[in-house]
């Protein structure tokens, strides 16, 4: 690494490609249903004729952008514009409810930019050592990772464990429908051709969280969104100070991201998830999470957009990439000639992955301005365009968004059967969060489990398996903290009330 | 809130709910009966016995200290029941008449559903003209932008 490349990432057309990918990537993660992913592989072919450093630039821009972008729609509609948001609609909703979305949209901007500061220097400083961790985890650790987000039901239930259980094992039981991952069996689809492919996650997400909206906003006249005072700018001193005040919650949330980030295919909405679970598990008394807590938003801000930078790194060091995203990247890589491994590190000062990284720093730093200043017009946007037009706009974006993942009606119309149905049982208690948590992580839990059995059954030691690994341990260790702290806590409040009480 | 609060419309409501789960969580073992490989049957046995556990205590909760749940509460039931269908149309329409025609039909639904001020010749001409910019507009944007083969 030397300064040849960060001057490199600097040329006009390199800043250019960072400010239009980071644009364009925002308001593609914006629209519900168009992932990050969806945003690189859509723009992957412009790339192939520019120099690589360039095409890097771009295409990391666009991720990063997209990332950040999901945000808004999280925040202003309920609906995470990707997945990665998923834990963003927990209090960013809440917050632009109560009139506060300015500042929400505001946070999530601040947070974004230092999680990817966080991923993107880790890749500068730490790729080769870091890449390691993603080679010393197996189907075991993916399967107790995995378990680790499923225990954040405990805290996303609302006060009823029991309905959460059952909302989570629904989701699990909606991520086993289709050809099994394993032995190939067809399972749960009752004859039908179009169950196959199982649950999309994207459409189950948009339904789940955006039909229940929509159904509740053409009931009522009121508006959307609380509106205090005149819509001016969004807040972005009152959330520079907030951001300062939690930075232990950015720093440790974007290193979660970073982390997760590294293992291939666990992706931004898990380490959103698990961030957003610490955050929560660390939270003063006066915090309420879920109800609109500054923190839970920059917990999974932070974590979502570190995995940028942590996803880059088996995909660059050891060509395993790290997200999906990262997987069409490094076939636009392939495209370019470019072999990934541990010698793009080592080839002089002025490498090709040098001068990526640095564009990839400059593009999260572009991140602030731009984030900001979208995020201004898309907050004034919704809180002033009338319901009826916005309600059609939403409805017709989720039947788009919806239909473009996999070209197919049926899936539109299990969208909105399945957010139908949440709007149902979330009216009596059962929320939507823990069956999405079910449906995203199922998928991994179950790979996790069966091959670790497997493995397990094969050498004759399935509880050496399961529990014997130093990173197994150290992930059910903090499984079972999240699990047992809560009520701990709960009980030592209890405790103080009542010898307080007693002390009257 | 009490036990001698009673059952009330939304306690019936999460009963069914919670009853609902328990089948489909029955039909789930029933299924899995079928699979030919071992690997099959755990995961969604688990995941199902976790499903007629947790909403059996759901329901026996229920029953000892009803909850405050909302329940379907107010609101109008027409304007929610035609964006649905209204939705759902625009998805039978879609493979006979269109992306453009079967989206018109969902917004145009969804439009009078959300509806609540009083109609105004300037204000439907505004809205209706607005439908027609964002369906165009995205139409356009993943046709020919991201080249979405819309049918």
């Amino acid at each position: 690494m030397d300064i040849g490349s960060f001057f490199s990432a600097l040329t006009p057309l390199n800043l250019l490609f960072a400010l239009f990918g980071v644009v364009a990537g925002t308001i593609i993660g914006s629209i519900p249903g168009l992932t990050a992913t969806m945003a690189v592989a859509v723009l992957v072919p412009i790339t192939f004729s520019m120099e690589p450093a360039s095409a890097l630039i771009l295409l990391g821009a666009i991720y990063t952008g997209a990332i950040y972008g999901g945000a808004y729609a999280a925040i202003l509609l309920n609906t995470p514009g990707t997945p990665s948001a998923i834990a963003t609609t927990f209090d960013g909703y809440p917050m632009a409810k109560r009139g506060e979305g300015d500042l929400a949209v505001a946070l999530a901007c601040f947070a974004s930019v230092a999680g990817g500061l966080v991923g993107a220097f880790a890749l500068l400083f730490l790729a080769p050592p870091l890449s390691r961790v993603a080679l010393a985890f197996g189907p075991v650790e993916y399967f107790w990772l995995s378990i680790f987000g499923l225990s954040l039901i405990a805290s996303l239930s609302n006060g009823n464990l029991a309905k959460g259980l059952a909302g989570g094992a629904f989701g699990l039981i909606l991520s086993t429908v289709g050809v099994a991952e394993v032995s190939a069996d067809i399972r749960l689809t009752f004859g039908s051709q179009t169950m196959i492919g199982g649950f999309g996650v994207v459409g189950a997400l948009i339904g789940l969280y955006c039909i229940p909206v929509l159904i509740d906003l053409v009931a009522v006249p009121e508006r959307h969104l609380k509106v205090e005072k005149g819509v001016q700018s969004v807040r972005i001193a009152d959330a520079f100070l907030l951001a300062m005040k939690s930075k232990f919650n950015l720093l440790r949330s974007s290193v979660i991201g970073t982390l997760v980030g590294i293992l291939p295919g666990a992706g931004g909405s898990v380490a959103g998830l698990v961030a957003y679970s610490e955050a929560k598990r660390n939270a003063k008394p006066h915090q309420k999470f879920g109800e609109g807590e500054p923190d839970g938003i920059m917990a999974t801000e932070a974590a979502n957009n570190a995995t940028v930078g942590g996803g880059f790194i088996p995909t660059l060091v050891l060509g395993i990439p790290g997200t999906p995203p990262d997987a069409v990247i490094l076939g636009a890589l392939l495209v370019q000639g470019v072999r990934t491994g541990p010698a793009l590190f080592e080839s002089g000062g002025s490498s090709i992955a040098y001068t990526f990284i640095y564009g990839l720093i400059i593009a999260t730093v572009l991140m602030l301005p731009v984030g900001l200043l979208i995020g201004r017009y898309a907050y004034k946007s919704i809180v002033m365009i009338p319901k009826a037009v916005l309600v059609p706009t939403v409805a017709f974006m989720t039947v788009i968004g919806t239909f473009a993942i996999r070209n197919s009606v049926s899936d539109v119309v299990i969208m909105i059967l399945l957010g139908v149905f949440g709007w149902v049982v979330g009216r009596f208690g059962f929320a939507a969060s823990p069956i999405v948590l079910g449906l995203i992580l199922g998928p991994i839990a179950e790979q996790g489990f069966v091959q670790t059995w497997i493995i397990g059954s094969a050498v004759g030691d399935l509880s050496g398996m399961f529990f014997g690994r130093p990173i197994s341990q150290g992930i059910v260790a903090f499984t079972l903290i999240s699990l047992l702290y809560p009520v701990y806590s709960a009980f030592r409040q209890k405790r103080i009330l009542a010898n307080s009480g007693g002390a009257a | 809130m009490s036990a001698t609060r009673g059952i009330t419309r939304s306690t019936i409501g999460t009963l069914l709910v919670a009853s609902l789960f328990v089948v489909m969580g029955i039909v789930t073992l029933y299924d899995t009966l079928s699979y030919g490989d071992v690997d099959s049957k755990v995961f969604p046995r688990a995941a199902a016995s976790l499903l007629i556990i947790a909403s059996i205590f759901s329901i026996v909760l229920t029953l000892l200290k009803p909850a405050a749940d909302e329940g379907f509460g107010t609101g109008s039931w027409w304007r929610r029941v035609l964006l649905v269908v209204s939705m759902l149309a625009a998805c039978v329409q879609m493979p006979l008449y269109g992306f453009v025609v079967a989206s018109a039909v969902a917004f145009l639904g969804a439009l009078i559903a959300a509806m609540h001020d009083e109609w105004r010749l300037k204000n439907a001409a505004i809205y209706v003209v607005s439908g027609a910019v964002v369906v165009g507009g995205f139409y356009s944007l993943f046709r020919f932008g991201l080249s979405v083969p819309l049918p």
